[in-house]
């Protein structure tokens, strides 16, 4: 990484949900600080419930955070916007919509002319390695080729920054073994600022330049930081691959 | 929207449905005391209260008290339906799980399915003439149809994972159906009852439209042949309240019976 | 059951070899056996118990129910024929469908989309809603006469509640995900309401449509079964003051199969406007 440019910033972000008209308070997030350098892979680990979809939600600006600020390009973020491409942890395609069209929305919205927009968006369908699925609809896909749907129509939406919120936590192992492999490749063949999210910790090292670990329990905290020199692509069972996973494993309650 | 949410709503949101609702009756009133609407079309909601007192005692003109008009349509109506739900339940979950009684059944229900409820009124009464039998057939044969149809596929529906399981544990198809198969398919059947339910009434006050000499449907049609509005709206405010009433009552035991069944929310 | 002795050549030609209780049960797993052996069981029990029994009175055989479809599709019945009386029908329910569509779809998306519009509209129409449509007849031909508008008007009422709850409904229920996906991609309110918000009530207002249109076929045929001079409830409520049962057997006939014919057409039209939906594993 030679550019350092500071692209996503967290300055001490908190969170609280209320409920019952306030009279239930839930704090989720407490003093989240962090940075994302430009092109950089981020991976924060977390286990269920700690948070983790909360605050991707507020990077997004799905979510306004009760207290602290977002920065992207030293601005504060104010709603959601096409410079933050986002794939869901639920699949969430338009199930009206060809793989085609689900992939080149982004691009529509923004006026672009049909043909050029094809393009593009073939180019990502077949970098995801769903070309021949063009003109299936949604609900005749597995889950994982939904899943290359979702992180193909980010991907075409060219956004500054994308988040990916566990991506692949309903895949079956193997496809989700398959599918970080092809994460791999297309952040490698396409370098973006990402944020990942995940509770694995196996997934973070493979993926990750940097892994920001929370604590287990509400509200999310963040623990700690390990950055991954580990040259790509990267193989499970690599003496340092298995060490620093043992490290981070040894240093979370997290049993993944 | 949540219900956080809505206790925030502004002031001005929660007064519109009341605004709504006061204002209809003013405005309804209004029409009639201000001659706009004519007397002879509708009665003002004063007027349909008065009669409605009246009507608690006084059999005049029509021959009898609302009550008696009520229970009438309500024997005729819940005679129909549980008939219906005694056969067309156990029927439809048999259908569902034995292809014997599927075979057997589904030729004849097939030919009856499409007939418009109302469309057997004339059959009926010529039958079995316009008192009570004839309305109990009615209101069978419309009721029957969506509590088969839900029966069936509730069964249908039930998982076929907890199928796998309990003939792994050598259950029979006979405890398959009753221990598996018929409880998955509660929610279902609920939702034809209340299909059913809603069916039955609307049929009933069409034949007593036809052909009656008691019921709320009557009261409604000799409110028209002695061109007074007020029996007609009176009347068909007791066939919505009624039909309201009961369908909250079923609403009550289905909640009541399938709350263990429940499915939680879907994870996130 | 004597499945066997009704189809002695398929019983033969299947298995020979085995014994007679072997293959009756497995023609009992056989639904087109059991279909076939329903049917006709059916059709000989109506034989019989319209030729032999004290019911004969009430009760025409198939045959004669077949020969009255022959007779009203061609003569004429109180000035036209059968054609002209469904015909009047399906124009009543044509008209009084459009209308309250026209109404109920655009009122139930407007009160999904802004509440104020909602909580206005809402406690008027939760007073009407549990009125059956058919109870409105007395009122309508006060109103309007014995004529066309007093039918149309019920049609339209009965059209027009399915309608509205289910423009309402399927708005109300979109998965709220698909509306961050959008924004998420840089969509703006309108272009929000476009993609997400009518592509995704759509299924559920048509199938609202479908049961308007069935409800409207409920409701002419009821109000022509109260007042009127045709149609298809007049042809079989005149079969009845002719105690004819043949004549409202075979109306009743005509009734389902149109009935049927609007689901069928209806189903394929839905295939071909949404190809995205899914269907529910028979
Ligand atoms: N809109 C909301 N209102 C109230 N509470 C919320 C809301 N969204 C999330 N929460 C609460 O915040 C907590 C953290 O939720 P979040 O979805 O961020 O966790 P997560 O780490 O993504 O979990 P998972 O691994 O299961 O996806 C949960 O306890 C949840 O109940
Ligand atoms: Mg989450």
């Amino acid at each position: 990484m030679t550019a350092e440019t500071v692209k996503i910033e967290c300055r001490n972000v908190s969170k609280i949900f209320k409920q019952r008209a306030g009279t239930v308070q839930i704090p989720v997030l407490d003093d989240i600080s962090l940075r994302v350098l430009e092109n950089e892979f981020l991976v924060i680990v977390g286990p269920g419930q700690c948070g983790k979809t909360t605050l991707l939600r507020i990077i997004a600006g799905f979510e306004t955070p009760t207290a602290g600020h977002v920065l992207l390009d030293g601005k504060e973020i104010s709603g959601p916007g096409p410079d933050r491409g986002m794939v869901f942890q639920k699949y969430t395609l338009f199930p009206w919509r060809t793989v085609m069209a689900n992939v080149e929305m982004g691009l529509k919205l923004r006026g672009m002319a049909k043909k050029e927009r094809r393009e593009i968006a073939g180019h990502y369908i077949q970098l995801v390695g769903l070309q021949g699925f063009e003109k299936a609809y949604p609900h005749e896909l597995s889950g994982g080729m939904k899943q290359r749907v979702g992180i193909a129509r980010a991907y075409a939406n060219d956004p500054k920054v994308l988040l990916l919120d566990e991506p692949f936590g309903q895949l079956d192992a193997q496809t989700r073994y398959l599918m970080e492999q092809e994460t791999a490749r297309i952040w490698s063949a396409e370098k973006k600022t990402v944020i990942f999210v995940t509770n694995s910790i196996d997934e973070a090292v493979y993926l990750a330049d940097r892994i920001i670990t929370l604590e287990g329990k509400l509200p999310g905290r963040v623990k700690s930081s390990y950055t991954v020199h580990l040259p790509r692509p990267r193989e499970h069972i690599d003496k340092k691959f298995l060490e620093l996973r043992h490290q981070i494993t040894e240093e979370t309650e997290l049993l993944l | 929207m949540n219900p956080d949410t809505r206790l925030k709503d502004p002031l001005s949101l929660r007064v519109t449905p009341w605004i709504s609702f006061i204002g209809f009756f003013v405005v309804w009133q209004l029409l009639i005391d201000t001659g706009i609407v004519p007397r002879i079309l509708l009665a003002s909601p004063a007027e349909v209260g008065q009669l409605f007192i009246d009507k608690l005692t006084n059999p005049d003109p029509d021959g009898a008290v609302l009550l008696t008009h009520t229970m009438v349509s309500l024997l005729e109506a819940v005679l129909g339906y549980v008939l219906s739900l005694v056969i067309g339940i156990p029927l439809g979950l048999l259908m569902g799980w034995f292809v014997v009684a599927e075979g057997l059944a589904r030729p004849p229900f097939e030919m009856i399915r499409p007939i418009p409820p109302v469309a057997w009124i004339p059959l009926a009464i010529f039958w079995f003439g316009i008192g009570l039998t004839g309305k109990v057939f009615i209101i069978w044969a419309c009721g029957v149809v969506p509590c088969v149809i839900n029966a069936y596929t509730g069964v249908r529906m039930t998982s076929p994972t907890l199928i796998q399981m309990a003939r792994t544990y050598g259950a029979s198809d006979w405890q398959i159906f009753t221990k598996i198969c018929v409880p998955s398919a509660l929610p279902m059947v609920f939702g034809g009852l209340q299909i059913a339910l809603a069916l039955a009434w609307t049929t009933l006050v069409a034949a007593e439209l036809i052909a009656a000499n008691e019921g709320l449907g009557y009261l409604i049609t000799m409110g028209r042949r002695l061109l007074r509005p007020d029996m007609i709206v009176l009347g068909m405010i007791m066939v919505g309240l009624t039909g309201w009433i009961i369908g909250n009552i079923i609403d009550r035991i289905e909640r009541r019976l399938t709350a263990g069944l429940e499915r939680g929310g879907a994870a996130t | 059951m004597n499945a066997a002795l009704e189809h002695p050549t398929t019983v033969q030609g299947l298995q020979r070899h085995k014994s007679p209780a072997a293959i009756l049960r497995r023609l009992l797993k056989n639904r087109y056996v059991l279909y076939l052996v329903s049917i006709s069981g059916l059709l000989l029990i109506w034989h019989f118990s319209a030729v032999n029994f004290a019911t004969s009175k009430y009760m025409p055989t198939p045959w004669m129910v077949l020969k009255e479809l022959w007779r009203i599709a061609h003569e004429n019945l109180a000035g036209k024929d059968l054609l002209g009386h469904l015909w009047s029908s399906l124009h009543r329910v044509l008209i009084g469908f459009a209308i309250g569509s026209a109404v109920g779809v655009p009122l139930g998306l407007f009160m999904a989309l802004n509440r104020y519009i909602n909580n206005l509209v809402k406690p008027v129409f939760d007073l009407i809603k549990p009125m059956p449509p058919i109870s409105w007849i007395s009122l309508a031909i006060l109103w309007f006469g014995i004529g066309e508008e007093s039918k149309v008007f019920i049609i339209a009422i009965g059209a027009f509640v399915p309608a509205l709850i289910n423009s309402y409904n399927g708005i109300r229920l979109v998965d709220p995900a698909l509306y961050d996906a959008i924004r998420m991609l840089g969509a703006n309110r309108w272009q929000t309401m476009m993609e997400v918000t009518f592509p995704a009530g759509f299924p559920a207002l048509f199938a609202g449509l479908q049961i308007s249109l069935s409800v409207a076929w409920s409701c002419v045929l009821a109000a022509e079964l109260v007042s009127a001079r045709s149609g298809m409830g007049f042809l079989i409520i005149l079969g009845m003051t002719m105690s004819n049962p043949s004549m409202i057997l075979s109306g009743m006939v005509v009734i389902a199969v149109t009935a049927y014919l609007i689901t069928v057409v209806l189903s394929k039209v839905e295939k071909w406007v949404c190809p995205w939906k899914v269907e529910l594993p028979q």
